[in-house]
């Protein structure tokens, strides 16, 4: 395959909930890609997500999100051009994602073409822990085949 | 069609807000200011062995996971009474000042700058660092993100993994320095030292140059006469690593010289109803309030405090500068909360100037890498500065180094008190009958907030770029009269 797909995961994975995009990639990682496709964990946001991103061509970044009302499990797809804030493509020590994005193509740096973002409705990420809260944990099956799906119709469409 | 509409909120919401309480004739009255806290992490360290927790430290926070580790490292070492030996300590510094250099470009550039470069009233849509280069020019914006990345390929050499920082192990650090890393290094430092003084200049160009400028960060309601807290080396000058805390008053007077083990006998830390986060004060003087002054007990921990807290910098050209900002801003110490953004250029050159220094040391390439361990004293204390304030982690173990209990004062919550007490002298400043609170307004508020870069339970990594900021206005009563935010 010509073109570098990579497959982020941020969050944190001792913050419970928080950890479910690192999670999720480490799940995918098992599942049969073509090759060529990378997968990366982060629990960095702001300029960092650059310096992940660099030089490749699509990427598909896994985050976590809590909206108002959100059900916990619900998984919802992003591109920028209608970016809402997730949880770690937001810094308050640093630029948010797009405002990097900006930058990054200002001065021209290789970003990618295609950027994806699928963000899952968490519950509980204020207390520090390995797993997920039960209730996430009984979707997860569910959450991690519709996040399959989505991979599947942005990624490979054919 | 149906129309999905994705309102996010994030850890702050609910919590995490400014009340302001106006009087029946519109003055401010009171502001609180509340953070949530992390829960949980003490539990989370309870049981395993102690050499685990510098790793596992770095995953409390996104933004200063070198200073958690180099805290814990030290506090382990404690733990096993291990001095390590001069090449690792050296190493760990090393490692240190690139991280610093790496915080410090990110704070100006992306969140200090934009208030000046681009100006403190201008649209929001403008004020951030796409506003910054367009205005100083698109190499500037190539260059920090070109030197944050050589900050980042430093630490991730000697760190293991830039992020997730696996250097530190009782007594030492696992891996030394080749020649020819250490030659990279070299280079890489130069670059630093000068992109640096160049970001100095470009303060002092665009703010120092700018009477309007000057007369905000002295006379704006933005100054608060607290006492100064600081880690100092031997000739009390400012260390990020290791050394004594001091503590000077308002008048610049020292009052404490501790070493970091008794930090439990000059800070306490006070519970307050409204807010999850603590209160730390100096307990020898009590806690007396929301006060400023020479009998507060209130102190700030930042970059401006341990300038203040030090006789000067350890590196020549962060010393000119020291001298320079104190004649500019009329001598020592200074309490214009603002200046804090220059206290922190004066400390990227010294991070620069000493990662070269170290990165030339003959002892940077030694074979002596740890300690070898023969007893457990069972508990330990290790102090940092982190970019944000004074980070202390303390540890206690059983006699097989097993953690039975963990202590955290994290550089941000030294400022909590500070922070509160910003907040409301500059809504008191700003907004009154005459002049109700505007957009602009907020921004002005946000700025006494920013300069403080505030990591609340190093968890703020969650917060909307551009800070969502909810300001409520109630009466005396409680009853909600107006909100604004973004």
């Amino acid at each position: 395959m010509d073109e570098k797909i990579l497959i982020l995961g941020i969050g944190n994975d001792i913050l419970k909930d928080d950890g479910i995009g690192p999670r999720l990639v480490k799940d995918l990682q098992k599942s049969s890609f073509p090759e060529g496709i990378s997968f990366k964990t982060s629990s960095m946001g702001g300029l960092e997500i650059l310096e992940l991103i660099r030089d490749y061509h699509t990427v598909m970044i896994l985050d976590a999100i809590k909206t108002k009302d959100g059900n916990p499990g619900d998984v919802y797809y992003f591109n920028p051009s209608d970016f809402h804030e997730t949880m770690h493509l937001s810094n308050l020590h640093d630029v948010n994602f797009i405002t990097a994005l900006e930058l990054a193509k200002k001065i021209k740096l290789s970003i990618p073409e295609t950027i994806h973002i699928i963000a899952v409705e968490i519950l509980e990420d204020m207390e520090f822990g390995r797993s997920l809260s039960p209730e996430l944990e009984e979707k997860y099956p569910e959450i991690l085949s519709r996040v399959q799906e989505h991979l599947q119709s942005k990624l490979f469409p054919d | 069609m149906k129309t999905l509409t994705i309102d996010p909120i994030t850890r702050l919401e609910g919590h995490g807000k400014i009340d302001i309480f106006l009087n029946d004739e519109g003055d401010v009255e009171n502001v609180y200011f509340q953070v949530p806290e992390l829960r949980g992490f003490e539990k989370f360290c309870e049981g395993r062995p102690v050499e685990e927790l510098p790793s596992i430290v770095t995953k409390i926070c996104g933004v200063c996971p070198g200073c958690h580790h180099m805290a814990s490292g030290k506090a382990v070492d404690a733990v096993f009474g291990l001095e390590p030996p001069p090449t690792a300590k050296k190493l760990r510094e090393l490692f240190y000042m690139a991280h610093f250099v790496h915080s410090h470009i990110a704070h100006f550039y992306a969140l200090a700058a934009p208030d000046f470069v681009v100006g403190p009233n201008a649209p929001a849509a403008e004020r951030n660092i796409l506003g910054v280069i367009n205005k100083v020019g698109l190499e500037i914006g190539t260059e920090v993100i070109k030197q944050r990345r050589i900050a980042q390929e430093i630490q991730a050499l000697l760190g293991g993994h830039q992020t997730h920082v696996v250097m530190n192990i009782p007594g030492g650090v696992k891996k030394g320095l080749t020649e020819e890393e250490r030659d990279d290094i070299v280079k890489k430092a130069e670059g630093f030292v000068e992109f640096s003084k160049f970001s100095m200049q470009l303060f002092k160009d665009v703010v120092i140059g700018n009477k309007d400028y000057v007369n905000i960060i002295l006379n704006g309601p933005y100054s608060l006469k607290i006492h100064s807290m600081g880690l100092v080396d031997k000739n009390k000058k400012v260390n990020f690593y290791d050394g004594t805390v001091r503590v000077v008053d308002t008048d610049g007077k020292e009052l404490y010289n501790y070493a970091p083990k008794d930090y439990m006998d000059f800070v306490e830390e006070r519970v307050e109803q409204w807010s999850y986060l603590k209160f730390p004060y100096l307990k020898k003087i009590g806690w007396k309030g929301f006060v400023e002054g020479q009998d507060s007990g209130v102190y700030q921990a930042t970059p401006l405090s341990r300038l203040n807290a030090s006789e000067g910098m350890a590196t020549p050209i962060a010393q000119k500068e020291y001298d320079f900002m104190y004649e500019t801003l009329g001598g020592k110490p200074v309490h214009a909360t603002l200046a804090m953004h220059w206290a922190r250029l004066v400390e990227l050159i010294y991070s620069a100037e000493h990662c070269l220094e170290l990165a030339k040391d003959p002892d940077i390439t030694g074979k002596e890498l740890r300690a070898p361990i023969d007893k457990i004293v069972g508990e330990g204390v290790g102090i940092v500065e982190a970019q944000r304030g004074t980070l202390t982690h303390h540890y206690w173990t059983d006699d097989k180094g097993m953690v039975r209990k963990v202590n955290l004062i994290v550089g941000t919550t030294n400022n909590h008190a500070a922070i509160c007490m910003s907040l409301k002298k500059a809504a008191q400043g700003l907004i009154n009958k005459g002049n109700p609170a505007t957009e602009g307004t907020l921004n002005m508020i946000e700025m006494a907030f920013r300069a403080y870069d505030p990591c609340f339970s190093c968890a703020t990594h969650s917060l909307p770029g551009q800070m969502k900021m909810v300001v409520n206005f109630l009466d005396l009563d409680g009853k909600l009269i107006r909100s604004i935010g973004r």
